[in-house]
């Protein structure tokens, strides 16, 4: 640790949105100074108005901007940044710039150069996690060949080994890019050479593997923390099973449905594949869980995930304060030790949902547009990470997260409660979300009885009945606003009716309802 | 326009879905409901008022317009395309107000949808247009008059 209490003067973050404000967050806590990057799309940014400095590095297009390496080392010499929190998505698991940072003499806040290279090959991990003895989703440990005529009869074979259906997987993957599922053994062949080109165009490299479809099962992972000194803990697991062609929706902590034996059984095969790969810093293994309670290892993510909030609610940590510790050499804190101890028996229940611009009556399609008003809720038990205000434009160029709503509470039920709650206060205007999702998700039976799977989406989202519904209620709303103006049932128009209006309408009309507008109870 | 007067709703979507309801003046909460005012797309032409709703997280962009006056509009584009132009048009008040302006004077030649004037009502300029292009023969009403539903406006030649 420095002479002066702090693990370091200053950082530079080289993000944006949410997860740049949450460190920013951190850092400010601990007396370190912060440096935002923007791109010309984030110039007014809240994480770029919540720094110490600000370098600009770029036009909005990632690959411009939050992408470069040499911008963003660049920005770090300038303003004298000691280290640098990469957040997660952009260049966090990408091997350039942990090196850059190593040979610049900067800090990277995350793992090992060698760590990241090794987990980019996701059958690197499949590997090491087996060799460990922890068990792996059936499937092929080295990459299949697509390239030879032959080499389709032993694909068929292995998959018939595996067990059909099978995913065929890109190692260099993520977020679902270069996968497809195959039923049967005449679609191999296409599906190989289709998952081969995508994985190749979107990561550079083409190599497959395949790897059996477990029907019905949940996704879980563990959050790890590693120090330099080598010792890893387990904190808690998250279930993620609440999804969308492989993006989360929804993440809670712990698993519904374990118990403790289970957890520690869960915890510990984490734990070895952690140690098996040489991870530092912050990272979570991801599992697949079956109905019958049997865990096989998927990957590993050497970074902050999205989805951190909801263990730092039921452990009490702050997981960017730990990372920032870590990174400047100290070994794991007496509070993650304690919290590593307790992780088998949380006492506490968290649940977060993503607020994303995508619309969950049309697949959950981008929605992008500018926000007009953005009213998050407060009070117990209730965190809100998010980067957007009223007026801020959603574009193209970016994920399509607005922020994520977390609540905690002492058991599942009440936990439940408070997201509805919550939800109920939330109120979004001028571009459609995710909401009517989490809104229908909190009152479904099978999500409140926790019988949760990674096809709980595909299998029981039906939007059609409910936005029609919705449908009928909006014309009522808007013919009570029309007639009774302020004095409709629930106020009719929202206050910034004002902004909204802008230019277009002129005279006393405009003057009247601006009037009417100052008089509205805040 | 009069209380419990029926209005008429168009909610945009892949199928836009048309309805007419009477305005409450007691609701239960809907789930999350947000109303917003949009801005007018041609302002004082009026065209039907615009609403953002949000409804249990959906969000809807509604039309609304009294149920007679959108009436009285799709009869005038129905007759308004089919006849000839040398008819009188006598143009009625379709909601009661306060006439706020009159943009045109006995004798004027005027465009169809031209602004005639404007009534003002439920705090809402509406403008009243021309129905055809034609000659001012009378102008029945000054700025700052009330007017009645089926008050004589103007008539045209």
């Amino acid at each position: 640790m420095r002479k002066d209490g702090r693990p370091f003067r200053r950082v530079l973050i080289a993000n944006r949105g949410e997860i740049a404000l949450r460190v920013i967050r951190a850092c400010r806590e601990l007396g370190v100074e912060t440096v935002a990057v923007y791109s010309d799309a984030d110039a007014n940014a809240r994480h770029v108005r919540a720094a110490d400095v600000a370098v600009r590095i770029g036009p909005p297009p990632a690959a411009q901007s939050y992408l470069l390496v040499e911008r963003i080392m660049a920005a770090a010499r300038e303003t004298g940044a000691e280290a640098i929190h990469p957040g997660y998505g952009f260049l966090s698991e990408r091997p350039a710039l942990a090196e850059a940072c190593n040979a610049a003499g900067v800090v990277f806040i995350g793992p090992e150069p060698a760590t990241l290279i090794g987990l980019g090959d996701k059958l690197n991990a499949r590997r090491a996690a087996a060799a460990a003895g922890v068990p792996v989703v059936p499937g092929t440990l080295e990459p299949v060949a697509t390239d030879r005529p032959d080499a389709v009869e032993a694909a068929v074979s292995e998959a018939d080994r595996i067990g059909w259906p099978v995913l065929v997987k890109a190692a260099a993957g993520g977020g679902g890019r270069g996968m497809r599922l195959v039923e049967r053994a005449a679609d191999l062949p296409a599906a190989l050479a289709a998952a081969a080109h995508e994985a190749l165009a979107a990561f550079g490299d083409g190599s497959v593997y395949l790897e059996h479809r477990v029907d019905g099962a949940r996704h879980v992972e563990v959050q790890l923390l590693g120090d330099a000194q080598g010792t890893v803990v387990a904190l808690g697991e998250r279930d993620c099973s609440i999804q969308r062609r492989h993006q989360k929706l929804v993440e809670e902590t712990p698993a519904p449905g374990f118990d403790a034996a289970r957890r520690r059984a869960l915890h510990a095969f984490a734990v070895a594949v952690a140690r098996a790969v040489g991870l530092r810093n912050a990272a979570t293994a991801e599992f697949l869980v079956g109905a019958d309670g049997s865990a096989w290892f998927l990957e590993v993510n050497a970074r902050l995930q999205v989805e951190h909030g909801v263990t730092e609610l039921v452990t009490g940590l702050d997981l960017v304060h730990e990372q920032l510790w870590i990174a400047a050499g100290e070994p794991l804190s007496g509070r993650v030790l304690a919290a590593a101890a307790r992780a088998a028996q949380p006492g506490r229940h968290a649940i977060e949902v993503r607020l994303s611009a995508e619309d969950p009556g049309r697949d959950f399609a981008p929605t992008p547009g500018t926000i007009g008003r953005w009213r998050m809720p407060g009070g117990p038990g209730v965190r809100v990470d998010d980067w957007v205000e009223d007026g801020t434009r959603i574009g193209s160029d970016y994920d399509a997260l607005l922020g994520k709503l977390m609540v905690v509470a002492d058991d599942r039920a009440a936990a439940l409660a408070r997201l509805r709650r919550a939800l109920h206060e939330l109120e979004v205007t001028g571009i459609q979300t995710t909401l009517p999702f989490d809104l229908w998700l909190v009152d479904e039976p099978h999500f409140q009885a926790g019988e949760l799977s990674t096809d709980f989406v595909p299998r029981l989202w039906d939007p059609a009945p409910l936005r029609a519904a919705a449908a009928e209620l909006a014309a009522q709303s808007a013919a009570d606003a029309l007639a009774g103006g302020e004095y409709a049932p629930f106020g009719g128009v929202a206050p910034d009716d004002a902004v909204r209006q802008g230019g277009g309408a002129t005279g006393w009309a405009s003057l009247g309802r601006r009037e009417a507008i100052e008089r509205w109870p805040r | 326009m009069t209380a419990g007067a029926k209005l008429r709703t168009v909610v945009d979507g892949p199928q836009p879905l048309v309805i007419d309801v009477t305005p409450r003046m007691t609701a239960e909460r809907g789930r999350g409901t947000v109303v917003t005012r949009l801005p007018a797309r041609i302002p004082g032409t009026g065209e039907p008022s615009r609403f953002e709703a949000v409804v249990a997280g959906w969000r809807f962009e509604v039309a609304v317009e009294p149920a007679a006056r959108a009436e009285l509009r799709e009869r005038a584009a129905r007759i308004g395309g089919a006849r000839a132009t040398s008819v009188r048009r006598v143009i009625h008040a379709q909601i009661p107000g306060r006439v706020v302006s009159v943009a045109v004077a006995v004798g004027d030649a005027v465009e169809r949808g031209q602004r005639l004037l404007s009534i003002e009502a439920m705090k809402m300029e509406n403008a009243v247009l021309a129905p055809r292009a034609g000659t001012i023969e009378r102008v029945g009403v000054a700025a700052g008059e009330d007017v009645e539903l089926g008050d004589e406006l103007a008539v045209m030649a």
